[in-house]
């Protein structure tokens, strides 16, 4: 077993199969170069204790990591362990000689990730689409992730049974990290009822990459919208006095589901505001605008 | 309604914000380099300096490395054959995203079965580029650049690929013929250069 040990400011890292050592960490981060020996089976990240890891993938971004075919850079703080389970053996991690900090010079963004959830009905499109609108007309790059494109493509495979629920989040999550990590500000508009899914995926990223948007619209307005008539397919739906999963998926919050929507306890934004309900999209993607713009993710 | 796979009631989401305009926005169009090999035939390595050769050219570009996404997105898959296909699937499936929103995405795996790479290939007709990495399974078993082969060899990998599991090569594709003196600079250049006649 590989132990890394991270208490901050500063990493040791003890294992028979590395050449660890003190590293001073730079900034805010801790890292630890690991040179990998020939006989490496297999290296993974796991992090615990909400532990943020991510990958370096330009050396640029430290002065004191080497740089050569064998060695891997990992930065977070936190760091506690890596450990070689898992179901991939023999995969070791490459790094990439453009690095994060180029695509974000070169798009003078930085990629983040927009997960906008709430009810069927509740507005997440309408809103993706004008801050998509809104982020372009400031020359800035934004891709949408929205739950149904998506089940056009990557999650074609999976059904509405519970496990696949997760495993779609999981996906998406999994997928938005990556554009994030390419410089793009991805937005990710999905029902996304559970929170620990929510969670998981915002454990994938560096804080303050994962920007929660709860569409916190009551479920009567809702389904008096009802823009795609799903309401009342499912209040005409029951099949044998049960629902079918895909209407369970909805997450409608009818009364005898056993699992209603979980809205966020701690996320980044509440829309629409307080005392302003009737706000358009565009207005509402103007704040989500200003989040970005204080907290530095519309400049290099 | 769409009725597609498991799922009805899913409806297509236009976005006012499309293609054409990120194209416009980014100066380039959106495309998959797909590069398949054995493994130590030099993917990752023509990725890395593909990446670095665009961005000097002010493109901006993605590496999926088939390694790095088996700790992510596929962290669930193994080496059987299905896993394999489905890794290549999604992998396909992330890259046509990566060139939709505009990025040249460059995929960098083993992808040893030609009907998983045929299948990405038909999820974008007009934007897919795969290049052979030709090189000799001797040459990389002599490379060896992790270790596997000679593990493979002694038997404590099943089913890697060149020594108890096949690879099939392309049949029409970019092939690049990598000697031990090519650099990969020169390489990468091939790779933009018939990039930039296919697709400017």
């Amino acid at each position: 077993m590989v132990v890394v040990k991270a208490v901050r400011p500063a990493i040791s890292c003890s294992s028979s199969g590395f050449d660890g050592g003190q590293l001073v960490p730079l900034h805010k981060v801790s890292f630890v170069n690991l040179t990998l020996p020939a006989s490496l089976l297999s290296v993974r990240l796991s992090s615990r204790n909400n532990a943020k890891l991510s990958l370096v993938q330009s050396t640029k971004e430290s002065s004191t990591a080497s740089t050569n075919d064998r060695a891997a850079v990992f930065s977070g703080e936190n760091l506690h362990q890596i450990d070689t389970n898992g179901k991939a053996t023999n995969i070791v991690w490459h790094k990439s000689s453009v690095g994060k900090v180029h695509w974000q010079e070169v798009l003078q963004q930085r990629g983040c990730v927009i997960w906008i959830t709430g009810l069927s009905g509740s507005g997440k499109s309408n809103l993706a689409c004008a801050l998509c609108q809104a982020l372009y007309s400031r020359g800035k790059l934004a891709y949408i992730l929205d739950g149904d494109n998506v089940w056009h493509g990557l999650n074609r495979d999976l059904s509405f049974e519970a496990e696949d629920r997760a495993e779609n989040i999981r996906r998406i999550g999994e997928v938005a990290k990556l554009f994030a990590d390419a410089g793009i500000i991805c937005i990710a508009s999905v029902i996304s009822p559970y929170r620990k899914d929510r969670d998981a995926c915002r454990s994938l990223l560096p804080e303050g990459d994962f920007i929660e948007v709860f569409m916190n619209v009551p479920l009567q307005i809702c389904e008096a919208r009802d823009p795609k008539g799903l309401y009342k397919l499912a209040r005409a739906g029951k099949i044998n006095g049960v629902y079918p999963p895909w209407l369970l998926y909805l997450k409608i919050g009818f009364t005898g589901i056993d699992d209603p929507y979980e809205p966020p306890l701690n996320c980044e934004l509440e829309l629409p505001q307080k005392g302003n309900n009737c706000a358009s999209p565009c207005e509402i993607a103007e704040i989500v605008i200003s989040y970005l713009e204080e907290k530095g993710y519309l400049q290099a | 309604m769409s009725t597609m796979g498991n799922s009805t009631n899913i409806f297509w989401q236009e976005s006012p914000v499309g293609k054409l305009e990120r194209q416009k926005l980014l100066n380039q169009k959106g495309c998959v380099v797909w590069i398949t090999g054995l493994s130590g035939s030099g993917k990752s390595t023509l990725a890395c300096s593909l990446s670095r050769e665009l961005h000097t050219r002010g493109k901006l570009s993605y590496i999926l490395d088939g390694d790095n996404v088996r700790h992510g997105l596929n962290k669930d898959l193994g080496f059987k054959a299905e896993d394999r296909t489905e890794n290549i699937r999604r992998v396909g499936e992330v890259a046509k995203l990566f060139a939709d929103a505009g990025l040249i995405c460059i995929a960098s795996l083993i992808s040893p079965y030609r009907k998983d790479r045929d299948a990405c290939r038909a999820m974008l007709p007009d934007a897919f580029i795969e290049v052979f990495m030709n090189m000799p399974l001797a040459l990389c078993e002599e490379r060896d650049p992790k270790g596997l082969y000679k593990l493979a060899r002694a038997g404590k990998i099943k089913g890697f690929t060149g020594i108890d599991d096949p690879y099939e090569p392309p049949l029409n594709c970019e092939k690049l013929k990598p000697r031990w003196q090519v650099h990969f600079q020169f390489k990468s250049c091939n790779v933009y250069r018939h990039y930039y006649h296919q697709l400017r």
